[in-house]
């Protein structure tokens, strides 16, 4: 009807997938991102679209489906929530070391273990720092609004076709809950997507050597060697693709850091707290591995204090520490348990430091 | 505009659709009128963003919220109040009922069969034609009738809920009527309302308006 409509966040991050060329959705349902299934169940099947949705008998053969319809190289994705995203750890590492363009999004809910189904940014050290094993990263991004969200579901494809790699959107439950007008962009035309038929596997048709995707090397040397390669590719990552808000920071003498919906709070404390005449910024990470460092390190020359607000008992925290590297105070103030502190709540925490 | 006579007002459609929102500003509206009204979240759906967010204020209000008991209000279990049955026959009250959206929130209010057709009830379908899979006549057709079916009762009224949040315009809440209107004539299911936010009381529309505030909203 209008250009505009009214998305739940999970149904954006949905839709944005499928436009951006996303044809292969499996996964299995969890609160609160179920709808996110939901919708690819629906989408997949329709007409025009002729997806493949599949409803894995868990989290784990859920990642396997990725692992497995990864190495043909076409658009696959995932979703889950916290406890169904440690699950599929071990794939992730699997996936990582085969080198396979994929989606990923989790919806985290408060932990650890079963916690409850209210939002948190519990997940942050298990998406950033790996949460399987070995030595490997995943691209994260995580979005504040539901706009935003739907931007970087299109990056997110984009990125791992790009470097070969998983790409993770760390959503909170509220921007998966949340409903907010949304704005879709057309339709991507797979003939612009990057040719893996190099290494993809979609057949020989008994004319050539069979492809190998693998995260395997018994030979040490030889193991070392993909790790080199690897890790060339993480430094490209890091070098190209930070991204990253500044808000009011340019005469902030009070860096607020918060990602994903945090961000947007902590842009009404900052507005609050100018109001009574204290100059505060945010800087807002928009990916969160690779963590801009530099660019707030570049904001501990000026500014006089920085306070992390998440909902965490404090993890990205510790990456605003590497960044100021102890040239200026960083406090934090974090709700654990699925709470959202208030504005207000972090203001006063706020005034109290400052 | 509604028809307040009835003894029970269901608030059934497709997911995100508005009905906690319409549900809720009723309860409070009709509290004006009668001394005692009950709104009974019978919603297994959403995990956040419900009716029993809003409890202590409509205590406050002398609404009776109808909730799961205290202790499973965030459990992610689909619990219905084992007292929702008595508040539906009861007819002292006036009940609003907030089902969940899609077809398995609407199963819900088929499973109190046996209470809704002991009372007058009306059925209200909401429909917010800037949702997805709401957004063509044939589309919310078939949604109608299914979920007409899941909750075993007919649909008495349809409710037009034309809403993009702050980006909405007086353009947007006409279009969204005429959409509906097209809905109501070839199913001849007449349209109750228009639900708009305040600020809109002014723009005309083809339905009678119904005054809403957003009570479900994030605090940023």
């Amino acid at each position: 009807m209008a250009e505009k409509v009214m998305a739940k966040g999970t149904e954006a991050i949905a839709e944005a997938a499928v436009r951006a060329g996303c044809r292969l959705y499996f996964g299995y349902p969890i609160t609160p991102q179920s709808e996110l299934t939901e919708y690819m169940a629906r989408r997949m099947p329709e007409k025009d679209i002729n997806g493949v949705f599949l409803q894995a008998e868990s989290e784990v053969a859920a990642v396997n489906m990725i692992y497995g319809a990864g190495c043909t190289g076409h658009r696959v994705m995932t979703s889950t929530s916290s406890p169904g995203f440690s699950l599929m750890q071990e794939g992730m590492s699997y996936i990582a070391g085969a080198e396979l363009p994929s989606v990923f999004v989790n919806v985290v809910r408060g932990g650890p273990g079963l916690g409850d189904i209210q939002p948190g940014q519990c997940d942050y050290f298990q998406a950033t720092k790996g949460g399987g094993h070995g030595d490997y990263r995943l691209v994260v991004y995580g979005p504040e609004s539901l706009q935003e969200a739907v931007e970087l579901t299109f990056k997110s494809f984009d990125i791992a076709d790009k470097y070969r790699t998983p790409v993770l959107i760390l959503a909170d439950g509220l921007l998966g809950q949340m409903m907010e007008p949304v704005e879709f962009p057309e339709f991507n035309d797979p003939k612009s997507f990057a040719d893996h038929s190099g290494w993809a596997m979609r057949g020989t048709d008994m004319k050539r050597k069979p492809n190998l995707v693998s995260s395997f090397n018994i030979d040490p040397n030889g193991l070392e060697e993909m790790n080199h390669r690897y890790q060339e590719k993480y430094r490209k990552i890091v070098e190209n693709e930070q991204m990253f808000e500044e808000y009011m920071t340019e005469d902030a003498d009070y860096i607020i850091v918060a990602y994903g919906t945090m961000g947007r709070i902590a842009k009404s404390v900052a507005k609050e707290a100018r109001e009574k005449g204290i100059k505060t910024g945010v800087f807002r990470p928009i990916t969160l591995w690779p963590f801009p460092y530099e660019p707030l390190a570049k904001l501990a020359d000026k500014s006089k204090m920085f306070f992390a607000v998440e909902m965490s008992a404090g993890q990205m925290v510790e990456d605003v520490r590497l960044a100021v590297n102890g040239k200026k105070p960083v406090e934090f103030y974090g709700r654990t348990g699925g709470i959202v502190p208030t504005p207000n709540e972090i203001l006063s925490k706020f005034m109290e430091l400052i | 505009m509604i028809n307040r006579n009835h003894k029970v007002f269901a608030f059934i459609g497709m997911f995100g659709s508005g009905k906690t929102e319409i549900a809720l500003n009723l309860a409070i509206d009709m509290k004006k009128t009668y001394e005692k009204v009950a709104i009974a979240d019978i919603d297994v759906i959403s995990p956040y963003f419900r009716t029993r967010d809003e409890r202590e204020n409509l205590k406050k209000l002398g609404i009776v919220p109808v909730l799961p008991p205290e202790r499973f209000l965030n459990a992610d279990l689909p619990i219905i109040p084992p007292n929702v049955g008595g508040y539906i026959e009861n007819p002292e009250f006036k009940t609003i009922l907030d089902v969940g959206g899609n077809d398995d929130g609407a199963v819900v209010l088929g499973s109190l069969n046996n209470f809704i057709k002991k009372v007058d009830t009306a059925v209200f379908f909401v429909i917010n034609p800037y949702r997805p899979f709401t957004d063509s006549r044939e589309k919310i057709i078939g949604h109608i009738r299914r979920l007409s079916d899941k909750a075993r009762t007919e649909v008495s009224y349809l409710v037009v809920n034309p809403n993009i949040m702050d980006e909405t315009t007086p353009e947007n809440i006409l279009k969204g009527e005429k959409l509906v209107k097209e809905v109501s004539e070839e199913l001849g299911i007449p349209v109750a309302f228009t639900a708009v936010l305040e600020k809109f009381s002014d723009v005309d529309t083809i339905y009678e308006k119904f005054l809403i505030k957003r009570y479900m909203k994030v605090n940023f």
